[in-house]
């Protein structure tokens, strides 16, 4: 050790008193600026979201422009009722086919009866022997299969062809809460413009209309966005999910108990693990078109449901709720593994131990003891992989949703649509309407994920209490 | 954790040789089937996505040099380039990133250094429904606040209908908590010892934070990063519903970079944007759109793999970097 | 009980006050360590002070004067609180949310505790070691370089090789380290890592150094070359450490003081000094009850 005691440096390197604090000043005023800054940041990204959620409630309800060619009050009358008591929509099913009978060409009619029939026993406009060969044709339609159409469904068709409701502008909620007269001055200026040559200013009533209702959710789809609901496309991502959920569960949950109980630290095991994470990552629409290519082509007697009946199948091609639901659970597969994995891993080692001292198998030590501890966490790492996918949409439409039915799924080899789907066809059309019924739509969608999302972490907190 | 039960010693007493057990090797052998499916998923892209493409490139029309660096994409003419669509992604995922990056960072910077933890329960759900919302609403959300303010900010003459600025912000906004989780851990990860050391020295919170913290937790937040641009990349909805659909051709030297090339008030398809149109079309197979589709798939595929394995190596080091 | 005051070797250097009161280097025979006057003025004194985390009292009404160019221990059993007396002479229990300190403790004749009193500043001149090695992920270079220039170093490259050189000496490292100055600080052993946290504290140009339980995570040889370094550095600063170790303390500080930890009226455990005497007169002849148990070990 030296003994001699260094050099110091000269003073003059360092600041003198009175330039430090000068200094220090600004250094203090820097670190406030920054703190806020950070907080600014945080804020934005915080005002993103409220703006997402505040543009779709704000396009979801509003005053609208409305033109009714026939005055629903006196088709109601007309029917033998008063139509300050009944409501169109109250009136009874015979009575709704009854007018679309009475009002609509027969070349419509049997279309519609051909895309879904109206009554399960007769026939309204198409006759018996007709009917009996197109429906054994090699392409029969969709109604010869499908359940008849319901009150709602019919109810909408109602609107459409009868009373021929047509929204021809609509208004947003908070401008329509603060300057509802702005909306009306539009209106007579579009009018004035010859936006609207269909029409007669002074036809037009103004009400408020909540795009999103309950009518919205029960009625089937529909061209016309002044009808149309969402009640095809939700029991469509009801369908793809139980097909999901099916596949994914058991497969992910299996995947994983053998990498964690059984698997040994080798290099196959490792290789199968990275591989898993590097699924997790893999952009969604891929998984769209592995899809495509298999499930809805390879496949497609599988999917189709072919392979199952002999003679016509369910389905002429593979663009099925199985097809999608198969692909929906290869995307979710790698994220139910990896929080299952998890799950199983937070299982103490010593409930191991103890089950398989006691001379138990593998198996019987993970499904009795193991399981049932991992078993909350297992749930919520699925209800939130299943959340994930109700939203997806790219991979659905690599498989052949359909933008356009109106008829229920009825099982897995019906064609389908989806909540997501939907949102995005109506999306990508001009009209301000059909974008009324996006929000809506969107709205719906939100709602199901947050009640998954809510569910999935009550039984988190449930699991960590009991716990302890 | 794996114990090891079945020890391979036959002998022993009377009562102890080996029992055979079919029950439970069937159900390890369901087990590992299970185990075996996600490799088989991914032979099964690389498969299906190679033999498409290879299809692809088979076709009279196209060559795999001309895929790989024309900059025309209009298969009408038999322009196969991909460098448009490449472009489209690359534009649109570039600017995601400059508006996550700092929102991402600054949010945890914030919550790991400033926040109570009353405030970190506030905000740390707030950022996780932004990545919970699914990207279809997203891009109803582009196309119908975004684009209008942007138009109304710019003009409606600069900015176009479709444009890439839309989708690239809001692809930004889905994408922060990514950035800011990944980046919250790490600097959370950074040992108190450190932040202790910098204060006694006579440094400010400012200099603690950007100077010895973030430093530190720099993998961590690298990997971040990482794990963003990747998912920029794979984005579909947001860019097919405001980005549009043409592909933005150009030829290197004709046209003007920032005014064409780089503009981003006008759209540019996206490789995922190409896929999901050409999709919804009506699409028979072994047609030259349907196998064009695979080639820009396994493109696509190997652009996130990169990144995805780039970002993994960022977490190792990270996790390595406290001896 | 043997006493081992270790006193300074026959060659040393004089230290000298200069105009500005910081401290200066003469070449010249060491002296050997001198016991403050009790009525000259120490570097740092608290007066009544008593520290609070939320409603818990945890150390109260410490008046001390530490002397100039020399080592003072603080000992006693554990939760006595001198961990909280030493964080308090820079103001780094501010970096706990609840804590509060009432009181006064002076420093360059100022109450740093005053109003509009910047902490920033306060640590600028009084440096601090920790118990377990803390240095920055950063180069052995940069770990030193680091504090200069956050307080304002506007030397030239060269210069402020100089200034790790020198920092380096001081702490006996710079033999060690001098081939490697780009490598990490983890690349060291723990001892070394701790001299290497002593050089960082150094190149600030503090007057004070705290040091809290300095050797407690390091092995007895380690901790052997700590206490020499010690013992030089106090020609040129003035050192507080608390220790455990009575050993450590009878062999390297001048004065020592005991803290101890009472249950108190509202049953709370709170600490309160004891007794505050040269090193060598504490041990041999404590005039408190109390510290004659401690130190013969029949408690804490």
């Amino acid at each position: 050790m030296s003994v001699e005691a260094p050099e110091r440096p000269r003073r003059e390197l360092f600041p003198t008193d009175e330039e430090y604090r000068d200094h220090l000043g600004s250094r203090r005023r820097k670190a406030v600026g920054f703190k806020f800054f950070c907080l600014g940041m945080l804020s934005i990204a915080v005002l993103a979201l409220a703006t997402l959620l505040y543009t779709i409630v704000n396009d979801s309800f509003g005053l609208v422009a409305v033109v009714n060619e026939n005055d629903p009050g006196a088709i109601v009358a007309g029917l033998g009722h008063d139509p300050e008591v009944t409501g169109l929509q109250e009136v009874t099913y015979e009575e709704l086919v009854g007018l679309l009978e009475a009002n609509v060409s027969s070349g419509v009619g049997r279309r519609l009866e051909r895309e879904q029939r109206f009554y399960e026993d007769r026939l309204v406009f198409e006759d018996e022997a007709t009917w009996a060969e197109i429906c054994a044709s090699d392409d029969p339609p969709t109604g010869c299969n499908a359940a008849p159409r319901d009150h709602n469904n019919v109810y909408a068709l109602v609107q459409e062809r009868v009373v021929v409701t047509d929204v021809i502008a609509s208004y947003q909620l908070v401008p329509s809460i603060f300057s509802p007269d702005r909306f009306e001055a539009e209106v007579a200026e579009g009018f004035e413009a010859g936006r609207f040559p269909d029409h007669d200013l002074d036809r037009v009533t103004y009400e408020w209309r909540a795009w999103f209702n309950p009518t919205f959710v029960t009625t089937p789809q529909n061209a016309t966005p002044e009808v149309a609901g969402i009640r095809t496309a939700v029991l469509g991502s009801l369908w793809l999910v139980v097909v999901t959920v099916l596949f994914a569960v058991p497969v992910g949950v299996g995947a994983a108990i053998y990498l964690v109980e059984y698997a040994r630290p080798n290099r196959f095991n490792d290789f199968v693990q990275t591989n898993i994470n590097n699924l997790a990552g893999v952009p969604s629409i891929i998984y769209g078109m592995l899809g495509l290519a298999i499930f809805v082509r390879v496949l497609e007697p599988l999917t189709s449901g072919a392979i199952f009946t002999d003679g016509v199948p369910p389905s002429d091609n593979g663009r099925t709720v199985i097809a999608a639901g198969l692909t929906l659970g290869l995307l979710t597969l790698p994220v139910v593994i990896i929080s299952s994995q998890e799950a199983l891993k937070a299982v103490p080692d010593s409930l191991r131990h103890a089950g398989l001292a006691l001379g138990a198998t593998r198996w019987q030590t993970v499904r009795s003891q193991i399981l049932p501890v991992a078993l909350p966490g297992i749930l919520t790492g699925t209800i939130l992989a299943i959340a994930r996918a109700i939203g997806e949409t790219a991979p659905l439409i690599l498989v052949g949703a359909s933008g356009f039915i109106t008829a229920d799924p009825t099982g897995p080899f019906s064609k389908f649509t989806a909540l997501p789907i939907q949102i995005f066809q109506w999306t990508a059309r001009p009209q301000e309407e059909f974008h009324n019924i996006a929000a809506a739509a969107s709205i719906a969608l939100l709602l199901l994920l947050l009640t998954l999302n809510a569910v999935a972490v009550i039984l988190r907190n449930r699991y960590s209490r009991r716990a302890e | 954790m794996k114990v090891e039960t079945e020890k391979e010693s036959g002998q022993g007493g009377a009562g102890f040789a080996k029992r055979r057990r079919p029950g439970e090797l069937a159900i390890r052998g369901f087990l590992f089937f299970c185990g075996a499916l996600s490799i088989a998923t991914t032979i099964g892209i690389l498969y299906e996505l190679g033999k498409e493409s290879f299809l692809f490139f088979g076709d009279e029309e196209v060559g795999v040099v001309d895929f790989l660096t024309a900059t025309i994409w209009q298969p009408q003419v038999g322009g196969f380039g991909i460098w448009p669509l490449v472009l489209g992604t690359v534009l649109i995922s570039i600017i995601a990133m400059l508006v996550a990056g700092p929102i991402g960072l600054a949010a945890a910077i914030y919550l790991s250094e400033y926040a109570s933890n009353r405030v970190r329960g506030f905000f740390k759900p707030v950022l996780e429904v932004l990545v919970g919302i699914p990207t279809v609403v997203y891009g109803f959300f582009a196309l119908t606040f975004v684009t209008p303010l942007l138009r109304s900010l710019f003009g409606a003459s600069l900015v176009g209908f479709f444009n890439v600025l839309s989708a690239g912000v809001v692809v930004g906004v889905l994408i922060v908590p990514l950035i800011s989780s990944l980046a919250e851990d790490a600097l959370r990860a950074v040992p108190d010892s450190l932040r202790q050391a910098a204060y006694a020295m006579g440094a400010s919170k400012l200099e603690v934070s950007t100077r010895v913290v973030v430093p530190a937790a720099l993998s961590g937040i690298a990997a971040g990063f990482v794990v963003a641009m990747s998912r920029a990349v794979g984005e579909t909805m947001v860019v097919t519903l405001a980005a549009g659909a043409s592909p933005r051709n150009f030829t290197l030297g004709d046209d003007s970079l920032f005014g064409y090339i780089l503009n981003p008030f006008q759209g540019a398809q996206a490789m995922t944007g190409y896929v999901v149109i050409t999709a919804s079309g009506d699409l028979s197979y072994n047609t030259i759109d349907y196998n064009s589709i695979f080639a820009i798939g396994l493109t696509l595929f190997f652009m996130t793999l990169g990144l995805n394995s780039l970002s993994r190596r960022f977490v190792k080091r990270f996790q390595q970097v406290y001896e | 009980m043997t006493n081992d005051t270790s006193t300074g070797s026959t060659t040393g250097k004089t230290a000298d006050e200069s105009a500005d009161g910081r401290m200066t280097m003469e070449s010249g025979p060491r002296t050997e360590s001198r016991i403050q006057a009790d009525d000259a003025p120490g570097v740092i004194e608290t007066k009544e002070m008593s520290v609070y985390y939320g409603d818990f009292l945890a150390v109260s009404r410490v008046s001390l004067d530490f002397g100039r160019n020399q080592i003072s221990a603080l000992i006693g059993p554990s939760g006595c609180g001198k961990t909280t007396v030493l964080r308090s002479l820079n103001r780094m229990n501010d970096l706990v949310a609840t804590a509060r300190t009432e009181g006064e403790v002076h420093y360059h004749g100022q109450n740093i505790y005053a109003d509009g009193v910047d902490p920033v500043e306060v640590r600028r001149t009084i440096g601090m070691v920790f118990q377990k090695p803390n240095p920055f992920p950063k180069s052995i270079f940069d770990n030193i370089s680091w504090g200069a220039k956050i307080n304002g170093f506007r030397g030239s490259k060269s210069e402020m090789e100089d200034l790790v050189q020198q920092a380096l000496e001081a702490a006996a490292l710079w033999d060690e380290v001098k081939d490697k100055l780009a490598d990490s600080g983890y690349s060291l052993s723990g001892g070394q890592q701790q001299r290497l946290c002593i050089a960082r504290a150094i190149a600030t140009q503090p007057d004070v150094i705290l040091m809290d339980e300095p050797c407690s995570a390091l092995d007895p040889i380690a901790t052997l070359r700590i206490e020499e370094l010690m013992l030089e550095l106090k020609e040129n600063y003035s050192m507080i450490i608390v220790t455990h170790n009575m050993q450590q303390a009878a062999r390297v500080s001048d004065k020592t003081a005991f803290f101890n930890v009472k249950l108190n009226e509202s049953g709370m455990r709170t600490g309160r000094l004891v007794e505050y005497s040269p090193t060598e007169q504490l041990f041999t002849s404590p005039t408190e009850k109390d510290t004659e148990d401690y130190i013969t070990g029949r408690f804490g």
